[in-house]
């Protein structure tokens, strides 16, 4: 392993799903290096989200597995998977509301015993990463209140405080406007942790990721850096659109322009 | 950042949640002093504590200045009633959480799963057909909760789907059982030659009533409602976790389905004894849940033993005013439960809603 440059921190091997016997993830494999933020990038219903929550145990595969620093995810128990990896989802619909230092510290449950915690260091760990996605002073607010922005901003921080060495994002800035988007992709960008993430927005993908995944009816089409993936050929096969493909002069990342057959 | 910064629950430090206890627990002890001195036979409160200290102790430490009968009322009648009521007032509070947790719905109650049309249906078959006659009265106890145990098993089967529950899936499910023994119920009442006895009992019994309450029947009520408590507190900050979905629970570390699997077993049990003593008494599991955490918060921690204290004493009081407001006749609590509380339960909606602007 010592030889090696990179590590891998997420390996799936062979993955498949299905329903009754509709196949939605059909023999995937793939590796997520130490340190790096790869994108899952693929039209809507190609599976990248089962592919995803099979990942992360929402579901169990039918055939396959799924490994995190060579351990098997699926004989771990949900504690000890929640301290190797955290995941982040679209914010979903709770009924019941808290205050935002509350819902953050529910991303600590892995780390806490039933009984005796130091909760005033457990506080801390909460306010910092409060802190870090620029959510500080929020605390005793409603998490219901919030808006959008503020809402993801907060998961972002529970999943932080999860200190796991893999975040993996299922749709993270869905629903979000660009600013928001680019704000919480920078806030990630930013740990010191590996992420693997679908992505919807192509030049969000280009921007941010050191390797996408490309993902077509269920079995991964290509995989490379954003330069080698975002051409107009495969992104024409895989979301039927032409494109103009530029290098952004000021990031020097790949820019996806649309060319819709558009008659006017 | 300029928001306004007022706490979300009126009651965010630990003081103030004391506090508030501590006033449940004096409201709840001049509900019992009250409910002791009221009822057919007025008993004077300076006898009432002499009597229990005496009943107590097993002799005469206080010399009896009060009849043979009054004491007989207050200690087989009135003490063991009032206890059953603040037993299932709690309860069916506790029920009540654990279903709105498990469905993450707050308007989900003890019965949402179907549980109280399966226990009516087994105790009126039983008062009906006086089969299980054998045990006395026991029998509808008996009846009740098998049918409540039958009635979640079946909704529980129907709601699963490759293996998971989901919370969707069990109130629907709920709902097909529900409609399913309240039609056997209503069946069987049909059946019966109206203005019988049986069927005078019966829709007594369905409308929820604590007065067959006994030592005996209290006894077992009140065990299983401790062990229940208890195990419930082990778990509180999983169920906190468990209110964010079950996706969200399972990948921040919680085991989901042995969690949901824990919490049906626990409710279920709980329900179908508390049922099986009091008939079905609705609107506390729904409302007080929610009453409550609107002032102490959604944390379980702090949630569940208000609730219990605010549940059991709300159904004390209703008990009192069930068996003052037609007195001599009783009304069954259930009429009185609903009847006070959801104008108040109306009220708490609104102003909730005016303070979020909407």
């Amino acid at each position: 392993m010592e030889n090696n440059a990179l590590n891998v921190k997420l390996s799936v091997e062979e993955l498949k799903y299905s329903i009754n016997t509709k196949v939605i993830v059909d023999g995937v494999s793939l590796d997520v290096e130490e340190g790096s933020f790869v994108g899952l990038v693929g039209p809507n219903g190609c599976g990248k989200s089962t592919l995803l929550k099979n990942i992360y145990r929402v579901y169990t595969p039918s055939r396959g597995a799924v490994y995190i620093d060579g351990k098997s995810v699926l004989e771990m128990s949900n504690k000890e998977s929640a301290l190797e990896m955290s995941v982040m989802q679209q914010e979903n619909n709770v009924e019941f509301d808290m205050n935002v230092f509350d819902m953050v510290m529910l991303g600590r449950f892995a780390h806490q015993k039933m009984f005796h915690n130091d909760m005033h260091a457990e506080g801390e760990i909460v306010r910092a990463a409060l802190r870090e996605v620029g959510m500080e002073g929020y605390e005793e607010r409603s998490f219901l209140s919030l808006s959008g922005g503020e809402k993801q901003r907060t998961l972002v921080a529970r999943a932080l405080v999860q200190q796991a060495q893999l975040i993996i994002l299922d749709e993270p800035t869905n629903h979000l406007d660009i600013g928001y988007q680019y704000q919480i992709m920078n806030i990630l960008k930013s740990q010191d942790v590996t992420v693997f993430s679908s992505v919807h927005d192509l030049n969000i993908a280009a921007c941010y990721c050191d390797k996408i995944i490309l993902m077509k009816k269920g079995r991964i089409y290509d995989v490379g850096t954003p330069e080698e993936m975002f051409v107009p050929s495969k992104i024409k096969d895989l979301f039927g659109v032409d494109t103009q493909i530029s290098i952004n002069s000021v990031t020097g990342k790949p820019n996806v322009i649309f060319m819709p057959d558009v008659r006017f | 950042m300029e928001k306004e910064k007022t706490p979300l629950f009126p009651l965010n430090k630990k003081s103030h949640y004391l506090i508030f206890c501590l006033l449940m627990v004096v409201i709840l002890f001049f509900a019992f002093i009250t409910a002791t001195t009221l009822g057919s036979v007025d008993l004077r409160e300076e006898s009432i504590g002499k009597v229990i200290i005496n009943e107590i102790a097993g002799r005469e430490v206080y010399e009896p200045d009060w009849e043979e009968s009054t004491a007989i009322i207050l200690w087989t009648i009135r003490i063991p009633r009032i206890l059953t009521a603040f037993i299932v007032g709690a309860g069916l509070t506790l029920c009540g959480i654990l279903m709105q947790v498990l469905t993450k719905n707050p308007l989900a109650d003890p019965y949402v799963l179907g549980i109280s049309h399966g226990a009516s249906a087994g105790a009126v078959s039983v008062i009906m057909y006086g089969y299980l006659s054998f045990l006395g009265g026991y029998g509808t106890m008996v009846g009740a909760f098998a049918g409540a145990v039958l009635s979640i098993m079946m909704a529980l089967k129907i709601a699963t789907i490759r293996n998971k529950v989901t919370a969707t899936q069990l109130v629907l499910a709920g709902i097909a059982v529900s409609a399913l023994f309240s039609a056997i119920t209503n069946f069987m009442i049909y059946h019966t030659k109206t203005g019988s006895d049986k069927v005078k009992t019966a829709t007594y019994w369905m409308m929820g009533s604590l007065s067959g309450a006994s030592w005996e029947k209290l006894k077992y009520a009140t065990i299983a409602f401790v062990v229940c408590f208890l195990l419930i507190m082990l778990l509180t900050k999983q169920l906190d976790v468990l209110l964010l979905g079950d996706d969200v629970a399972s990948t921040v570390g919680v085991n989901t389905d042995k969690l949901k699997l824990a919490i049906i077993i626990i409710a279920t049990l709980l329900t179908g004894i508390i049922v099986s003593i009091s008939g079905t008494i609705g609107f506390v599991g729904l409302t007080i849940p929610h009453i409550t955490r609107s002032i102490v918060g959604t944390k379980h921690k702090w949630l569940v033993p208000a609730s219990m204290l605010v549940g059991g004493t709300f159904l004390v009081i209703a008990d009192i005013l069930s068996r003052v407001l037609v007195a001599p006749e009783e009304l069954p609590i259930g009429v009185v439960s609903a009847f006070f509380g959801a104008p108040f339960f109306l009220y708490l909606i609104r102003k909730s809603n005016s303070k979020l602007g909407g």
